[in-house]
């Protein structure tokens, strides 16, 4: 039924390394792009970009953590559905909190 | 497959009952570290001048080492699991010896950076921001030591005669590596880099 999965995806081990590459470019990016900044002229809006660029390069790294090494893309419906509304309901709170609060206190 | 119950396995989902059983432990682990996130957030926008001026003295390169370390150490994980399963001894004991390594490089930076902050008088009481600091890189940092114990019984356990073939169980602790890796994911930027300033 399912014992076999380990064995159904026998190239995994290139993904494995695909994915590490990704996870330092991310890194590096997340990294390059937190020296960026807007100039004043644009307010708000410039930290705001700053802080979703953060946080989506954030997600995207999870995700392709929890995609690949930690096998999710593999495992059956149920398990990736436990996992992924939890994690859905991070990322809300997160982006919301973020989000929200940034435009109610004007730094 | 045969009709008889495999008792290795959920019966419904078929799922094996160690991975369930951590991914039930990590879910819970999501919500002990939500609640830091939270407060962090909220805290961090009513006092975003304190957290602004307190996280420029943090060290970004150092904990960029120890990012790489995490990623490097998910990766040797992985390939540790893949090759206990291709019942590959030696390359299963080099990859979880290197991630051992990477393990303790981790430890040795974080150990490095709080001696950095507590020479310059950053303590948990300083401020707010560093209270936020040391309470979750200290518990990010403790998963770690909680990764390390059972990886190093793994290793030792692999030299001997038996050797060490339950490949299951070092997949389950592979998910609860991931996971401290995960979390260190989010901590970076929100520590080290998200506190972008206007500039004139």
């Amino acid at each position: 039924m399912s014992t076999s999965h380990e064995h159904a995806h026998g190239d995994s081990k290139k993904a494995y390394y695909r994915v590490y590459g990704a996870l330092l470019a991310l890194t590096a990016l997340t990294v390059g792009a937190a020296q960026i900044h807007f100039p004043h002229s644009m307010g708000q809006l410039g930290v705001l970009i700053n802080l979703a660029i953060g946080l989506i390069i954030a997600t995207v790294k999870v995700s392709l953590v929890l995609y690949i090494f930690m096998h999710l893309k593999f495992d059956n419906k149920f398990l990736r559905a436990f996992v992924l509304v939890p994690v859905f309901l991070f990322f809300v709170m997160v982006f919301a909190l973020t989000n929200l609060e940034t435009f109610h206190h004007p730094f | 497959m045969s009709l008889a119950l495999d008792l290795r396995h959920e019966p419904v989902s078929g799922i094996n009952h160690g991975k369930l059983v951590m991914w039930i432990f990590l879910a819970s682990e999501i919500m002990f570290f939500s609640g830091f996130f939270g407060a962090f957030i909220v805290l961090r926008n009513a006092n975003i001048d304190i957290f602004t001026e307190s996280a420029s003295e943090l060290n970004v390169g150092l904990a960029t080492l120890n990012t790489f370390f995490l990623i490097s150490s998910s990766l040797t994980m992985a390939l540790a699991i893949y090759n206990l399963e291709r019942q590959n001894k030696t390359l299963f004991q080099t990859f979880l010896g290197v991630t051992i390594l990477c393990a303790f490089g981790f430890l040795v930076v974080k150990f490095i950076e709080y001696s950095a902050k507590f020479e310059h008088h950053h303590y948990p009481s300083s401020n707010i921001f560093f209270a936020f600091y040391f309470l979750m890189t200290g518990f990010h940092g403790l998963h770690v030591i909680g990764g390390i114990i059972p990886m190093a019984w793994m290793f030792l356990k692999s030299f001997t005669k038996k050797g060490y073939t339950k490949a299951h169980r070092v997949e389950v602790l592979g998910l609860y590596w991931h996971f401290v890796d995960l979390v260190w994911i989010f901590l970076f930027p929100a520590l080290y880099l998200l506190f972008p300033t206007l500039h004139p």
